[in-house]
């Protein structure tokens, strides 16, 4: 027989498996996304270590070598990276 | 006794002669034979092909055939050249994982950079050939495949094999204006 407690033993455990990415996950995409896009518009960066979401599609990286780079869409549909 | 002697020298004489003249019967008739046989060897019409011989002669083109094996490949290499599906690859960028948003539009601005300047080329009139863009292209996949091929391999392998395909449809402006 289940009873509700096994039941949310059972049901707690996948719905967090089942959910999504976690935050952290998310995060190192971010991090990583960010890497790419900067090194490919040809700014010196290196790794990027951490970034900072001001809005939609807008974010600040911070670079292991020290640099800041907003990194954004601008109005023509781009991506750009703008040193800080 | 001297007629007896003499007689019996005689007979001896006699036996001897016709020793000589059979070794030289035989020796004739070998002679003969032999010279027959070797003539019957030379006038002997060719024999049907037995079996076994057109066996032996069949042979040699079994033989030969694993020669002719390196000339197999080359359309067996054509066949396994997937077509190139352009939309297909498109898509497939489009949905892949292994890059990010901003990475996927930077990689969509470069690539429509590059169209444009092709673009240009052709609107120019130029009959100087692309080679020069051929350099910026090559660039441009190396980017693509250095951020694709950990988190996709399977694409970047199929990046990578439709290169040349690619560059076929750049560097010719009729399909070019056909696909852009």
């Amino acid at each position: 027989m289940i009873t509700p407690a096994r039941a949310s033993a059972l049901i707690l455990p996948l719905a967090a498996l089942f959910s999504g990415p976690s935050p952290a996950a998310e995060d190192a995409a971010l991090l990583k996304d960010l890497t790419s896009v900067i090194m490919l518009l040809g700014m010196p960066c290196g790794q990027v270590v951490s970034a900072k979401r001001q809005a939609d599609n807008d974010h600040i990286a911070s670079c292991e070598n020290g640099n800041r780079y907003r990194v954004f869409v601008n109005a023509e549909g781009r991506a750009v990276a703008q040193k800080q | 006794m001297s007629t007896i002697a003499a007689s019996a020298g005689k007979a001896r004489g006699n036996i001897q002669g016709i020793k000589g003249m059979l070794a030289v019967r035989t020796i004739g008739i070998l002679i003969l034979t032999l010279a027959a046989g070797c003539a019957g060897v030379e006038k002997a019409p060719p024999a049907p092909p037995s079996k076994g011989q057109s066996a032996a002669k069949a042979a040699p083109p079994s033989v030969k055939a694993p020669v002719k094996v390196p000339e197999g490949p080359v359309p067996v290499a054509k066949k396994l050249e997937p077509p190139l599906d352009v939309e297909a690859l498109k898509t497939r960028l489009r949905d892949t994982h292994a890059i990010g948003v901003f990475t996927k539009l930077a990689l969509k601005n470069q690539m429509d950079d590059l169209l444009e300047q092709f673009r240009a080329h052709y609107q120019s009139g130029q009959k100087t050939g692309v080679a020069s863009l051929r350099q910026p292209y090559d660039m441009l996949v190396l980017k693509v495949l250095s951020l694709v091929q950990d988190g996709d391999p399977s694409l970047a392998r199929t990046i990578s094999g439709s290169r040349e395909a690619i560059w076929a449809i750049l560097a010719d402006p009729e399909k070019f204006n056909s696909v852009t």
